[in-house]
């Protein structure tokens, strides 16, 4: 009985409530946009970490949030090492690995080059890379300056086979191929033998990374517990692992979005509340009657927190639409300019906007349902 | 016959800036079941403070009101509220029907509050509405009602839990003659039932229809009186 009253309320005041639901609407709308920015990212990590082949991946000391440095610092002696001694671990191949990014003033016009040994199948390292155009690279390739370009690189830049990239003023790579995997990190990389890229930047005897294949890969976790212990200055982390630092960084991130929304919510709080609030000085007399006949003030307290949680369910629905309506227009945009959808509405999102909304509505219609619930009948009943 | 409605020493004091207000003043009487009793006076007099004094929406300053053996006085909010559901019907000057709800939902919701189910409460409410003619606008809303449309609706409401005692405040203040007619007779009706009624109006053409007038003036009551053409 309560809801359906709370709801007739809300509908003999059309124009106060739709206006009061929209504020609402763009809180939550907004609040949905900045956290789907966290949930594209976790989507395009598990998308790309899975598509990974290496069971291990190594990093120059421990790997954290900061351990995709700008230069390469993993000296390859141990790459070496870790071929030599690898067997005893389980280890069948060590792949050196080295990024190498160019920017530009957009990220349109800047450039992830990724160095690979050219004896190395990149199949192993991303399992659903493709060539589409041209060839791909080959052992001949050693010290050629040639490049495959990712399909999105391509795009972007209107580049193709036979097209020439310019690293630097003194190098230049022929571009062989056009390449694609099922996430970004090839689609907006661009392959080069790894010898060639050191020698374009200068760095001889330094990787990023190493991309180690077990043998059993089930037992990755405990190889490299072992690794670790044997090689204290590197870091060995699992797949898993990998995703579980990127996911500490984007909640950081996601706590730094919350509170930018946390704005527009509270404001949107407010105008729940002062609607709610203006609407009990309005039916002063109403609730008299009400309680006259009967009702307790307990009655009242819930009748009045319930038109506040629906208007802001109501309000949460629309921003939820508002919100991905923004996502379509964020990621297009982020299509345009990097190739990676960033934004995602996911259903723990959506979840997550209604629970917020849910307890806006709670809290901004408590201190209006306790003054409803107090109001004298006879003074109430006396209110013109 | 419903239990008696008995004040002892009913007294009710507001303090205002400028002092202590009596607004009643040792109020005692019993009110008969079974008949229309009307508390009349000039405004300021205390009929609408005792009114609310009896039916439990106001406590006294000192004094007591008891319905049978319960005080309803001394009885907590919640108990008031138990007793005002179950035990009291209100029919008010400005009707007072709850703005959302159509005439239907208006009578059905004192049975609403009082735990009775669905299709029992709607049953009960086309009743009441055909009991007073209001069959065909049970599903208008207040405002599409004529003032005695709603006055009856009121009605309707205040009986819908069959109250032993009905409380009517200037039930006939805002009616024409012949919406106030139908109104009063309707009250009568539901003394002749044995409930006790008790009105206060102004309405001096309201003093043949009742069985029993307390006149008040400032705060006091200055005399009962039992109107010649109903007792003879």
């Amino acid at each position: 009985m309560i809801w359906s009253l709370a709801l007739q309320s809300l509908r003999l005041r059309p124009l106060r409530t739709f206006l009061t639901a929209l504020g609402i609407a763009v809180a939550v709308g907004s609040t949905v946009i900045f956290l789907s920015l966290g949930e594209g990212l976790r989507q395009v990590f598990a998308q790309e970490i899975g598509g990974i082949g290496p069971d291990i991946q190594v990093s120059y000391g421990p790997f954290d949030t900061t351990a995709l440095t700008a230069v390469p610092a993993l000296p390859l002696r141990f790459a070496r090492e870790l071929a030599a001694d690898g067997a005893r671990y389980g280890v069948v191949r060590v792949t050196p690995i080295m990024l190498y990014a160019r920017g530009g003033f957009s990220p349109g016009s800047s450039f992830l080059f990724q160095g690979l040994p050219p004896t190395v199948d990149v199949k192993d390292i991303y399992f659903d890379y493709e060539v589409v155009q041209g060839r791909g690279l080959g052992q001949g390739d050693a010290a050629a300056r040639v490049a495959v370009v990712g399909e999105q690189v391509a795009e972007r830049n209107s580049v193709g086979v036979g097209d020439t990239l310019r690293l630097n003023p003194e190098n230049s790579l022929e571009i062989v191929g056009v390449a694609r995997s099922g996430g970004g990190l090839v689609d907006n990389a661009v392959l080069v033998p790894l010898g060639s890229l050191q020698r374009a930047i200068g760095i001889r005897d330094r990787v990023s990374f190493l991309a180690l294949d077990l043998a059993e890969p089930a037992r990755a976790a405990e190889v490299a517990e072992t690794l670790s212990e044997a090689f204290p200055k590197l870091g060995f982390q699992t797949q898993e692992q990998v995703l579980r630092v990127l996911e500490r960084g984007v909640r950081v991130s996601d706590v730094v979005r919350l509170g930018i929304s946390a704005i527009a919510l509270i404001v949107g709080a407010i105008a729940v509340a002062n609607t709610v609030l203006m609407s009990v000085f309005e039916r002063t007399r109403e609730f008299g009657v009400i309680r006259a006949v009967g009702a307790k003030p307990r009655f009242l307290f819930g009748l009045v927190l319930s038109e506040s949680v629906l208007l802001s369910l109501v309000g949460a629905a629309f921003g939820v639409v508002i919100g991905r309506l923004g996502i379509v227009a964020v990621n297009r945009i982020a299509q345009d300019l990097i190739g990676l959808p960033v934004a995602a509405l996911t259903l723990r999102l959506g979840l997550f906007a209604v629970a917020i909304a849910f307890l806006m509505g709670v809290l901004s219609g408590l201190l209006p349902a306790a003054r409803a619930a107090r109001i004298p009948i006879a003074v109430a009943m006396s209110r013109e | 016959m419903s239990e008696r409605l008995e004040a002892r020493q009913l007294r009710k004091v507001y303090r205002d800036p400028g002092g202590e207000v009596v607004a009643l003043a040792d109020f005692s009487y019993t009110f008969p079941a079974g008949a229309v009793t009307a508390i009349m006076g000039p405004s300021g007099s205390g009929k609408t403070t005792l009114l609310n004094l009896l039916a439990g929406l106001d406590t006294p300053s000192a004094g007591a009101v008891r319905l049978g053996d319960a005080t309803v006085s001394t009885l907590s909010e919640r108990e008031r509220a138990e007793l005002r559901l179950r035990r009291f019907g209100f029919v008010f000057q400005s009707y007072n029907l709850i703005a959302v709800q159509n005439a239907l939902q208006n009578v059905a919701f004192p049975m609403g509050l009082a735990g009775v189910g669905s299709a029992q409460r709607k049953q009960k409410a086309l009743e009441l509405l055909g009991r007073f003619g209001l069959e065909t606008r049970a599903s208008h809303l207040p405002h599409k009602l004529s003032g005695g449309e709603r006055q009856r609706v009121s009605v309707a409401r205040a009986l819908a839990n069959d109250p032993d005692v009905l409380f009517a405040d200037e039930p006939t203040g805002n009616l024409d003659s012949k919406s106030g007619r139908v109104v009063v007779a309707a009250l009568r009706q539901a003394a002749t039932e044995g409930r006790t009624v008790i009105l206060v109006t102004h309405d001096l053409r309201l003093v043949d229809e009742v069985d029993r007038v307390l006149e008040l003036a400032d705060g006091l009551l200055q005399r009962e009186r039992v109107p010649a053409t109903v007792s003879s």
